[in-house]
């Protein structure tokens, strides 16, 4: 009996209701028996194995709340993953995604969804993603994002928001409406700017983390960076902050150049293109 | 001014007399008009405005000449700025107009001024009282209804109108009233008294709570819209508040402060609270972000945005993200 088999098994019996597959070398879903006749599962764990496909039929395990799929080798997700009405915490990180399947927005629970480190830009979002109204966490880290959307606006109960390490040259006003935003992670990317309504969110404090580093900051934001976060928050909801950022909008510099090498991420590996 | 009365003339022999006004002489027959002196026809006795005889021979003289009262009235004599009727007699000169005496009144108390004097106040004339209160209300002094005169210390309000507080004692315990002294049910009570038959204090204002609605919460009583979040002073007005070191909060900045919800399961930790990288887990929900093993408090972790990352998983990060985190370590500030 394989040790995979094993735990199903196990779990079957003892009605755990979390079941933790973890580097299994699993390569597909259909090879774990009977796992479908686990529906009181609430927690699904599959990470670091070499899952290409999440079969439509996961959403038969009605009761799950959350799924994790992180380093898989995934490509597509099934669109009925939106359609899980308990599904709280989606962990597709280190897969190599590209897009996301049309409607993937509608999930009427889901609080944290985890996209770090896959091939995702504004381009392949689906047009109703800023609508899961009960997202608190959304890690976007390692991808390919240039613009955000400024329904971004929608997600009205986000407190953290990950975008680390993309190709963003611009962010929009709309951010400054995330009222909960607690965590804002910026860096490494080609921002020059930050739109002034940021100001209006209450960014600085003990509880508050923001991270800007790394970004061809223009000088005056630079400089108050150096001296802490604080007077970054002050600057940008001072007046003539925002007669400069009026200024720098209206000049429409051209962004500057990519700095991420991305050919050696492994949520590239398979494909052709660099 | 004169005003004249005609004498009943007596025929009496003037032979040489002429009449003041025509020059010509009487006849022998003709009645003749005696006043002051002086000898008329009687067809010339007559008003030098409108020629008619004068009425009950009342004919008022000025500069020589002889009116009617009514063409006297209408040329001469001054209107009252009151009743608008003619004035006779002593006339009151002020306020850029003429009165009758007793027509020359203070704007508020109607008394009469023209002899007591009078002060201009905003264009009103007024009595000295009336312009001493008013100096007083203007300068922002209450006036009491009471005794009228001006409160300079410290006034109650009773019935909607200011008192001098001595004026009342207390319906409890008979003690003269202060400035203290408050209302209940259309009585006036001594501060001690008030506070004695339980009228609720609000906790921020420290105002009695007259409103039916009242806000019981941390121990205290509250005006509706005075019990507030502590960070953003918006009342909660019913919704759901949370407490901390004597302090209520709305959710929002009760979790922003103090956050101890718990990063999985989003409830609020009751138990022991593990609080790591800007969040808090209920100790049993502590884990690692990627491959959801369990992590105790003495577990050595990593981190990835701010999530934990146990050294196993840490270790299976591509070279590539690896070395890009470890680049980023380096250059980031330490808090």
């Amino acid at each position: 009996m394989s040790k995979t088999k094993k735990s199903v098994d196990e779990c079957k019996e003892t009605k755990n209701p979390e079941l933790d597959l973890v580097d299994r070398g699993i390569s597909a879903i259909s090879e774990i028996t009977d796992l479908m006749s686990l529906r009181h599962l609430t927690r699904i764990t599959l990470a670091h194995n070499k899952i290409e496909v999440i079969p439509p039929n996961i959403a038969d395990l009605s009761n799950l709340e959350h799924l994790n799929v992180f380093n898989n080798h995934i490509t597509e997700l099934p669109i009925t993953l939106s359609t899980m009405p308990n599904l709280r915490i989606l962990n597709v990180g280190m897969n190599r995604l590209n897009s996301l399947p049309r409607g993937f927005g509608a999930f009427p629970s889901l609080e944290v969804l985890d996209l770090t480190y896959n091939n995702l830009s504004e381009k392949t979002l689906p047009a109703n993603f800023f609508v899961m109204a009960s997202l608190r966490a959304l890690y976007m880290g390692d991808n390919e994002f240039e613009y955000l959307s400024p329904e971004i606006g929608l997600l009205k109960n986000l407190q953290i928001l990950v975008l680390r390490e993309n190709d963003l040259v611009a962010l929009p006003k709309e951010i400054g409406e995330l009222v909960r935003l607690r965590e804002l992670h910026l860096q490494g990317n080609r921002l020059t700017v930050l739109p002034p309504e940021l100001g209006n969110l209450d960014l600085v404090g003990s509880r508050q983390v923001v991270k800007l580093e790394d970004n061809p900051w223009v000088p005056p934001v630079a400089d108050q960076l150096q001296v802490g976060m604080s007077h970054v928050m002050d600057y940008i909801r001072s007046e003539t902050y925002k007669y400069l950022y009026g200024r720098h909008i209206a000049a429409g510099a051209p962004p500057p150049p990519k700095r991420i090498d991305r050919s050696k991420k492994i949520s590239r590996k398979g494909q052709q293109h660099a | 001014m004169v005003r004249g009365n005609l004498t009943e003339s007596l025929p009496v022999s003037l032979g040489n007399a002429s009449c003041s006004r025509c020059g010509e002489g009487f006849g022998v027959k003709e009645p003749i008009v005696n006043s002051g002196g002086e000898v008329w026809h009687t067809k010339c006795f007559v008003c030098a405005q409108c020629f008619q005889p004068f009425p009950e021979g009342i004919f008022y003289e000025f500069e020589g000449r002889k009116y009617c009262e009514h063409d006297f009235h209408v040329l001469f004599a001054p209107c009252c700025g009151s009743c608008n009727e003619f004035i006779i007699g002593r006339v009151i000169k002020a306020m850029n107009n003429n009165w009758h005496p007793n027509c020359f009144k203070c704007e508020l108390c109607s008394s009469v001024l023209s002899d007591s004097g009078f002060v201009r106040n905003a264009g009103r004339a007024l009595c000295h009282e009336c312009n001493d209160r008013e100096k007083a209300a203007g300068a922002g002094k209450y006036v009491c209804h009471k005794c009228h005169a001006i409160i300079e210390d410290g006034h109650i309000k009773f019935h909607a109108e200011t008192y001098h507080p001595y004026h009342f004692n207390c319906k409890n315990c008979g003690v003269e009233l202060d400035v203290e002294a408050r209302e209940k049910e259309g009585e006036l009570y001594c501060l001690r008294c008030h506070d004695k038959m339980g009228i609720p204090i609000c906790g921020a204002c420290r105002r009695p709570i007259e409103d039916a609605r009242i806000i019981n919460a941390l121990g205290k009583q509250w005006h509706v819209e005075h019990f507030v979040c502590a960070k953003c002073e918006k009342p909660f007005l019913g919704s759901r508040h949370y407490e901390k070191k004597g302090l209520a909060y709305c959710e929002i900045h009760y979790h922003q402060l103090f956050g101890n919800v718990c990063y999985v399961c989003n409830q609020v930790v009751t138990g022991d609270v593990f609080q790591a990288l800007n969040k808090s887990w209920c100790v049993q929900h502590f884990a690692c972000s990627l491959c959801d093993i369990k992590m105790g408090p003495k577990t050595k972790f990593y981190e990835l945005d701010l999530k934990p990352v146990c050294k196993k998983c840490y270790e299976r990060f591509p070279g590539e993200l690896k070395r890009r985190l470890a680049k980023a370590f380096k250059t980031s500030p330490r808090k």
